[in-house]
């Protein structure tokens, strides 16, 4: 894991007292809630419906066991025993006082956390995939470039007041966790034909309230040249982005709007203005010691099979159908990579209590190489376990709550906060996630249906990632009520697409029953081995219409 | 410049000796910032004319003056002004950054407009040497605002190289 140096220390720690001060200008009086909005904003603090609500970055969602130990404690002593994992792959805290975010800020740095610009019109927290340096067939470990953007991101002069906020995730694997292409900018690690690393990029993507696939506009940008590339494609962002509607101020609109093979012309002529200087070419030295800390940790040498595991399997079936959902294919022969799913039966999606951080942080040093990951589908993962040790880790797990064998299916649902925490929403999106859990609690049914992505959103602008789920859900409010409509074939890996909307949006009341009949429909239609997905994208959108809308 | 505003130039208060002149006034011999449109227009007449001369770079509605058409005029004004109507808007930090790294000008660059105290060491970082600030604010408090951050990962327009680099004395 990437650990400060004294540069980083001091930055985070003058971060600090500058919001201090910020927070003293605002609580004496001396300045209005309208000036120390921007202010407040690059420092994650937003204000919800009920209170102030605090967004601490989780850069590319990693976590070591101490720094998980922080965000337990916080969440017991600013916050009322719990924590929120987002699709951002950070956390936030929803009940934080004002007056004692600085001092909230100030323990976290003590760990090497910070809170900065995980809102406002900046280049937010660099996402990844969460199997990184764990999972076969890599490329390169995605965290390493993801650090060096982070630095090059953090209060970037230039970049600070963005037509819009700016999302970049990153993925060294040709399967994306990250969902790349629905990002402002998405990189994927390549390798050319001499064997150079390299960086395929992808910008535009997004979703809100109108979603785009991101357009490819480079190939390959050389490792050394990255950071001139993004600057360029920033640069022509913060030049030509509309800023008379922030709704169509993302960087999506000005590539629909410019087109892509303009947009391409322009980014390449900054480009070659931009990297002339020289200034962004990152020395290899510093590439090497941010490398290092990424290095691979020292595994043990084991057999490919575990007897201990294989007997346990045997003899408790809810622990093999857990191994069987939960637990992926470790790149080292003897290790697995460990889920561990934020979605209970009946739970709030993403939630964990203090109690279960405090346990995720204990496991963490013991069994799995001192890291937790935080993943987009707000779910947490122990990448290095061995399968010696998968028995005793999910004895733990089950005995707080945390091992839901469910990652994939229907009930691992991203959902929004929603109108239960959002001043944006129309309408709830966690009590609607927790009907469908409890609908589908059991889990042979949920195992017959296989991988089926629900994504509920509780308003437009698609928190929820209602437009990149297998089922996408989007709360809509009609004269004071809240509505539902449907969505279905969207999918936000490396074959990303947007949904169709089905039609007529459905009641709180039938909802969770049109669920019910797209599944049904699904299970007749299937061919042996098809997901839902599959199954949608051969016979499209009709034949689950017909069904769903039958009187 | 407005009554309410002072303003600082390279660290220290300093007199403003610059008057904004509207398209349809007459240019007296004081130093006098016009549109860019006028400087277009009238770039032949007015490279005769024998003083200072400024231009400001508008933000309109939609995506604001492009810095690049100074490009054709650059030895004949000695102070680009960029107006930032509302502190959100942060086009303005690209332009300066253009206009000192790019088409390398070397008078004054200032900031006018709504600008916010956090918002001051960035734009300096930009290249943006002269602000138009609210009469209130003090000179420690400017300077104050101007050393918040005493490093800076990433290279810009002040010639700091940046924490990348500097790890390896580059």
């Amino acid at each position: 894991m990437y650990r400060y140096d004294e540069f980083d220390h001091q930055l985070v720690a003058e971060r600090v007292e500058q919001f201090r001060g910020q927070v003293a200008r605002r609580v004496a009086g001396e300045i209005t809630e309208d000036a120390f909005k921007p202010l407040r904003l690059m420092n994650g603090v937003y204000l919800q419906l009920h209170a102030y609500m605090l967004r601490v970055a989780i850069p590319y969602g990693t976590l070591s066991s101490k720094q998980m130990r922080m965000l337990a404690h916080l969440a017991r002593k600013y916050d009322r025993g719990y924590g929120h994992f987002t699709t951002r792959q950070n956390i936030q805290y929803n009940w934080p006082a004002l007056d004692r975010i600085p001092d909230l800020l100030q323990e976290l740095a003590s760990v090497e956390m910070h809170a900065i610009q995980t809102s406002g019109n900046c280049i937010r927290n660099v996402t990844s995939d969460q199997y990184a340096g764990a999972i076969a067939d890599e490329v390169e470990d995605p965290r390493i470039i993801s650090e060096i953007i982070r630095q090059w991101s953090t209060f970037h002069p230039e970049f600070s007041y963005l037509p819009r906020k700016f999302k970049i995730a990153v993925t060294g694997h040709k399967n994306d966790r990250a969902a790349i292409k629905l990002h402002d900018i998405g990189i994927v690690i390549v390798k050319n034909a001499a064997g150079e690393i390299g960086y395929e990029v992808h910008v535009g993507g997004g979703q809100g309230r109108t979603p785009f696939i991101a357009k490819k506009m480079s190939d390959f940008v050389p490792a050394a040249q990255l950071l001139a590339y993004l600057e360029a494609v920033m640069r022509v962002y913060n030049m030509l982005g509309r800023r008379d509607n922030s709704y169509k101020a993302r960087i999506k609109i000005l590539v629909h709007e410019t087109g892509e093979e303009e947009m391409r012309r322009l980014v390449d002529a900054e480009f070659a203005k931009i990297d002339a200087s020289q200034m962004l070419t990152v020395p290899q030295e510093e590439i090497d010691r941010i490398a290092a800390y990424f290095a691979p940790p020292v595994l043990q040498e084991l057999p490919a099979t575990s007897a201990s595991l294989d007997s346990a399997r045997a003899s408790d079936s809810a622990f093999d159908h857990w191994v069987t959902t939960n637990v992926v294919s470790h790149v080292k022969s003897g290790y697995g990579i460990v889920n561990i799913s934020l979605k209970p039966i009946g739970g709030i999606p993403g939630d964990a209590s203090d109690a279960q951080m405090d346990v995720i942080a204990d496991l963490a040093e013991a069994y799995a190489q001192d890291e937790v990951r935080v993943t987009h589908e707000q779910n947490l993962v122990l990448p290095h376990v061995k399968l010696d040790d998968l028995k005793t880790v999910y004895d733990t797990l089950l005995a707080h709550g945390l091992a839901t064998p469910n990652l994939g299916m229907i009930s691992d649902t991203i959902a929004c906060p929603g109108l239960d925490y959002c001043n944006l929403a129309n309408a709830r999106s966690i009590p609607l996630a927790q009907e469908i859990s409890n609908r589908f609690a059991d889990l042979d049914r949920q195992y017959d249906i296989g991988e089926l992505k629900i994504k509920i959103s509780g308003c437009i602008n698609a928190c929820g990632h209602h437009h990149v789920g297998h089922i996408g859900i989007l709360g809509v409010d009609k004269k004071g009520t809240e509505f539902y409509q449907i969505s279905l074939g969207g999918s936000a890996d490396e074959n990303a697409s947007l949904g169709d909307i089905t039609g007529r949006a459905f009641t709180e009341d039938d909802i969770v029953d049109a669920i019910e009949n797209l599944v049904a429909s699904y299970v007749d239609l299937r061919h042996n081995g098809e997901r839902f997905i599959d199954t949608y994208r051969r016979v499209g959108m009709q034949p689950f219409k017909e069904r769903l809308y039958a009187e | 410049m407005q009554s309410n505003r002072q303003l600082i130039k390279d660290g220290a208060m300093a007199e403003n000796l610059w008057s904004y002149v509207e398209d349809d006034a007459a240019l007296s011999d004081a130093a006098s910032i016009i549109s860019l449109q006028r400087l277009e227009d009238d770039a032949d007449t007015l490279r005769s004319r024998n003083a200072p001369l400024g231009v400001i770079l508008r933000a309109s509605e939609k995506q604001g003056e492009d810095v690049r058409r100074l490009a054709p005029f650059l030895d004949m004004i000695q102070l680009v002004a960029i107006e930032f109507p509302v502190y959100r808007n942060g086009r303005g930090f690209s332009s300066a950054r253009i206009l000192r790294e790019e088409l390398k000008f070397d008078g004054e660059v200032r900031a006018m407009g709504e600008v916010l105290f956090d918002q001051w060491q960035p734009m300096a970082r930009c290249g943006i040497n002269a602000f138009e600030v609210d009469a209130s604010i003090s000179l420690d408090q400017f300077n104050q605002a101007l050393g918040e951050f005493s490093q800076a990962y990433q290279p810009a327009s002040d010639g700091r190289r940046g924490i990348l680099w500097q790890r390896h004395g580059k």
